[in-house]
């Protein structure tokens, strides 16, 4: 009778057991984004790929370009075929179904902005939730005249050799002394005094 | 009947309930996906890499620089050969593919010390700095602008034209202060040096003295 009693009380909290754990299981709520590749990969990736285009590469059908300005600067004026899509929004379920129809179309998706460096944030992002075909237009973006420019630069390119400027700069202060004693007297100006000319003795009395 | 199956059943209770487990067990092996994702959640990544907070500006840096400030590491992601022609003073080179390695993670997980990351631009050493947030270390910072901005406010400051703001001039004087502390030679720096050695030497008039000449007699009576 005993025994019977414990392998009852057994049963009954095994059952709860599980039952608990397939709750847990089958409530679980995926996060919405996943990310696809870990930190190690993605830094390995992120250096080996070439993932710039130029202004004359986005031309292209496959191709689709996303401005990741706000509304505002995107109305101001914007690349041709190009949809808006805000840098801090990217993730939002709207935007997030356009990014997969894109993945599952299989064209690329080329991000832009004002600077390339504006664009590091969304693409580092949504590279790392594991979109392929992830590209930066390494392009400049300013008004005249309420008109867009767009330029080609280069990203992380030196703009001055800081040593040779320093060593430059000594070597100036270094010279300039020299030239300074040489205080240039203005010259004297020579105002030849005219003589009278003497007129020839006419006689006297 | 019921009675001898439900015995039979249950002799063999343990077995099912062991094999229900393992079951489970193996459920766990088969996500992979979720070993990949590591580090904080998507969303807070995309919201602090969004947020401007990270960056420090030349001049504050070089406040702390020049004040001699312990707490805080100054790390170079830039290839080692940019690093040797010209880094900031005191600065550790880590190049951005070696982020991850595990002597590097020393430097940057750690609570000790603020970390500002730098490279010629910002690019680089943002793609760093949301590398590092993911993984969730603390104190990093990035250097806005980069070095090409070091150059052009800190290195070689604009001379401000006059009619600006006398915030401006303060900010210049401040800046070339500070050019000259990174060891950049301004000329009048040396005259200041020089200025008693010189003499002045006043040249003396030479004064002329007109000498009547004298007429040769012209006649007489």
């Amino acid at each position: 009778m005993k025994e019977l009693e414990k392998t009852k009380r057994i049963s009954i909290a095994s059952v709860l057991f599980i039952l608990v754990v397939l709750i847990g299981l089958l409530t679980y709520k995926r996060p919405a984004h996943m990310y696809a590749i870990n930190s190690k990969t993605t830094l390995e990736n992120i250096t080996t790929d070439n993932y710039l285009i130029s202004l004359e590469g986005i031309e292209n059908k496959e191709y689709v370009l996303v401005d990741t300005r706000n509304e505002f600067e995107f109305q101001k004026g914007h690349l041709t075929n190009a949809i808006n899509i805000y840098a801090p929004e990217i993730l939002n379920e709207e935007n997030a179904s356009i990014f997969n129809k894109l993945q599952e179309e299989n064209k690329t998706i080329v991000l832009y902005s004002s600077n390339p460096n504006d664009v590091v944030a969304p693409f580092m992002v949504l590279y790392q939730l594991g979109y392929k075909n992830l590209k930066i237009a390494a392009i400049n973006n300013s008004y005249t005249q309420n008109e867009l420019i767009s330029k080609n630069i280069t990203v992380e390119k030196s703009v001055a050799d800081i040593n040779a400027f320093i060593n430059e700069s000594i070597k100036k202060a270094a010279q300039k002394p020299k030239p300074k004693p040489v205080v240039k007297a203005p010259p004297k100006k020579v105002i030849p005094i005219k003589k009278k000319k003497k007129m020839p003795v006419e006689g006297g009395c | 009947m019921v009675n001898r199956k439900t015995a039979k059943f249950l002799s063999f209770r343990y077995t099912i309930l062991a094999i229900i487990f393992v079951v489970l067990a193996g459920g766990l092996v088969l996500l992979p996906k979720y070993e990949k994702h590591e580090g904080i959640n998507p969303d807070e990544l995309l919201s602090n890499s969004v947020s401007p907070e990270r960056y420090i500006s030349t001049d504050e840096l070089a406040d702390k620089i020049i004040g001699q400030d312990p707490s805080f590491l100054l790390i170079d992601v830039r290839s080692e050969a940019e690093f040797s022609k010209y880094s900031l003073p005191n600065a550790i080179n880590i190049p951005l593919k070696k982020l991850l390695d595990e002597d590097s993670i020393m430097y940057l997980n750690q609570t000790q010390y603020d970390v500002v990351l730098f490279s010629n631009d910002n690019f680089y050493a943002d793609q760093a700095w949301i590398l590092g947030n993911r993984l969730n270390f603390k104190n990093l910072k990035v250097l806005k602008g980069g070095i090409n901005n070091w150059y052009k406010t800190i290195i070689n400051p604009p001379i401000p034209t006059e009619n600006m703001a006398a915030q401006e001039f303060d900010l210049y004087a401040f800046r070339k202060s500070a050019s000259m502390f990174f060891g950049v030679v301004y000329p009048e720096q040396i005259k200041v040096v020089e200025k008693p050695v010189v003499k002045k030497v006043i040249p003396k008039k030479v004064i002329p003295i007109k000498k009547k000449k004298k007429m040769p007699v012209e006649g007489g009576c």
